[in-house]
């Protein structure tokens, strides 16, 4: 069964589609441009998304997590006992784990020595994670160590670590985490062997969502700082996300922006080609008005033309989108099966869509003019 | 019966400042089964006054009637519903689609009427019209003669009450030119189809019931 008998039941569109066969050249070129608008558009939007997606995974948990620490207006060199009370009862349900901070070099046996960021807190479970060992509620006793620092180093679990000149058991090791201040070599000790330091360096608020870690932010920065004065240095990464998503949002918008541009180039080249067309079949038109073709009819006939090239080069363009979403996905995340995804999916339908709408559009004008065109003059050719 | 009437009709245009008078008031009537040949110098007005009976174009002045109705000041709508159902065209240059086949272009006028069994009639009409084992062939396989037979048969697809030819053997040699206004004659005798052709051609005259000379608008008897 050939194409056209299939197209018996739709006149319009089984003349379209031979009137298109006509110059197959022509309407090529035609669908071709379409086919760039909507690569342009829907591979622009997916990178979008590709850079959003990894973006949110490279910032990763710490969303959710609000850092306190001295700032520049504060009377006391670090976070005192009475402002880790308020800010725990500002917190509300969400972890508050005071820590204090130093360095310190750890040697191993054979002499090799690592530099490593210590970290004194007693609440270790709320922004440790372990692979091997526990991360305990109340770190009373012994240590925890980065999982690639105690490698180097040659120290296994239940191995003593040796600071400030008291012996700590290694009972748990870190997975090393990405994100902001993470990946670097991590020793954390209970808050006893810091108890010198008077006052604390951080205080980490690890709230159930970046939401509600933005609102604890902001109750914090209400509560200790007036106006322009800094007591207390309050950051959110749930704003740091918030920003970081609206830099994107823009850019996407952008992206799109450049990409419909070749779209509308792409539909003024089919308003041309149909423009063309209909001038070049006026006398074929006005043949099938004096038979007896109706308005309307030679209308659709026409808007079908310029609808066949819209889905066509939708389809086409879509098709191609997609690989080059593949290829995104693949060089930004390593996963290139990512692309199937919604947020991905979504500008491979709009960008059909927009092919779709604006060739229609751009048929409307010579579809109009050959439809209304008097059969009289229309003969003469 | 009369089909097609036009009584006291005036076609004016308008060129540049100038204002032209194709017709200067013509009563012309076409009957059933008779072939009416309209003939007359070049600017005579033959065309305009097909174009009038063929309801392609309106009068400046005078009446219209198809089965006796006046259609005179129907919109361009009813119009085309009226040239559908009753009017067939042949015209000099075929004027066949390119792209669609014999059949095809037969259907053609009846081709946004789904219910219709159109490509059935459509074979029928071309088997009529001799051209039974050309039914796949599109028009730039088929010799002149072939294609106007092509025409007629799509001029009949919608079982017209006149025929409409405007110089219908001016593109073709005589004796092709003969086929073709037998054909005509056979249809008007089978089919009692009203035939107004407008021509030069002497050949046309023989065929003809009844002449109708047109000068400078005016038709003299």
């Amino acid at each position: 069964m050939s194409v056209t008998d299939l197209l018996w039941r739709f006149p319009s569109v089984q003349m379209a589609w031979r009137n298109l066969g006509r110059n197959r050249v022509r309407t090529a070129l035609a669908a071709l441009g379409i086919v760039i608008g909507v690569i342009a558009i829907s591979s622009l939007g997916i990178a979008g998304v590709a850079l959003q997606q990894q973006a949110t995974t490279d910032l990763g948990s710490l969303t959710n997590e609000v850092s306190v620490s001295s700032g520049t207006d504060s009377t006391t060199d670090g976070v005192t006992d009475d402002q880790v009370e308020e800010i725990r009862s500002l917190a509300g349900d969400a972890a508050v784990v005071p820590q204090k901070s130093n360095a310190t070099t750890l040697s191993a046996r054979d002499g090799e020595e690592v530099f490593v960021s210590v970290t004194a807190l007693t609440q270790a479970s709320a922004l440790y994670t372990v692979s091997a060992g526990d991360s305990p509620d109340r770190l009373e006793s012994g240590a925890l160590l980065t999982n690639s620092t105690a490698g180097q180093l040659g120290i296994e679990l239940g191995d003593p670590v040796e600071y400030d000149g008291r012996l700590y058991r290694v009972r748990g090791l870190i997975e090393s985490s990405g994100g902001f201040g993470g990946g670097g070599s991590e020793l954390v000790v209970p808050l006893s062997a810091l108890s010198e330091q008077e006052h604390y360096d951080t205080v980490t608020v690890v709230a159930a969502d970046g939401d509600e870690a933005q609102a604890i932010a902001d109750r914090l920065e209400a509560r200790f700082n007036e106006g322009d004065e800094e007591v207390l240095s309050v950051t959110s990464f749930a704003s740091t996300q918030e920003s970081i998503d609206s830099f994107l949002n823009t850019l996407n918008l952008a992206l799109l922006g450049i990409g419909s541009i070749s779209l509308v180039v792409a539909s003024v080249a089919i308003l041309n080609v149909m423009l063309m067309s209909t001038i070049e079949r006026r006398g074929e038109i006005g043949v099938l008005r004096a038979v007896g073709i109706r308005r309307g009819e030679v209308l659709r006939m026409i808007l079908a033309e310029a609808a066949f090239l819209g889905v066509v080069g939708g389809v086409v363009g879509a098709a191609a989108s997609l690989g080059v979403g593949l290829v995104i996905f693949q060089v930004l995340s390593g996963d290139p099966l990512l692309v199937f995804g919604w947020p991905s999916v979504r500008y491979l339908l709009l960008g059909f869509g927009f092919a779709v709408v604006a060739s229609l559009l751009s048929g409307i004008y010579p579809a109009w003019k050959a439809a209304n065109d008097p059969p009289v003059e229309a003969l003469r050719g | 019966m009369t089909v097609v009437e036009l009584e006291d009709a005036v076609k004016r245009y308008r060129s540049g400042e100038q204002t032209i008078e194709a017709l200067k008031g013509v009563d012309f009537a076409a009957e059933r089964g008779e072939m009416v040949t309209v003939i007359g110098p070049s600017g005579s007005g033959k065309s305009t006054m097909l174009n009038l009976v063929g309801l392609l174009d309106t009068p400046t002045e005078g009446t219209v009637r198809v089965d006796g109705r006046d259609v005179t000041d129907f919109t361009e709508d009813e119009l085309t519903e009226e040239r559908r159902s009753g009017i067939g065209f042949v015209f000099q240059a075929f004027h066949l689609l390119p792209m669609l086949t014999a059949t095809e272009n037969v259907e053609l006028p009846s081709m946004w009427d789904t219910s219709r069994d159109r490509r059935d009639r459509a074979v029928d009409l071309l088997r009529r019209v001799g051209l039974g084992d050309r039914l796949d062939h599109t028009p730039s396989q088929l010799s002149g003669g072939q294609q106007q037979r092509v025409a007629i048969a799509r001029a009949l697809i919608n079982e017209p009450k006149v025929l409409l030819a405007d110089e219908p053997t001016g593109n073709l040699d005589q004796d092709t030119g003969r086929t073709i206004l037998d054909e005509l004659t056979r249809l008007k005798e089978e089919e009692g189809i009203a035939i107004v052709a407008v021509t030069h051609d002497e050949q046309l005259l023989e065929y003809a019931d009844r002449v109708v000379r047109l000068v400078d608008g005016v038709i003299q008897e």
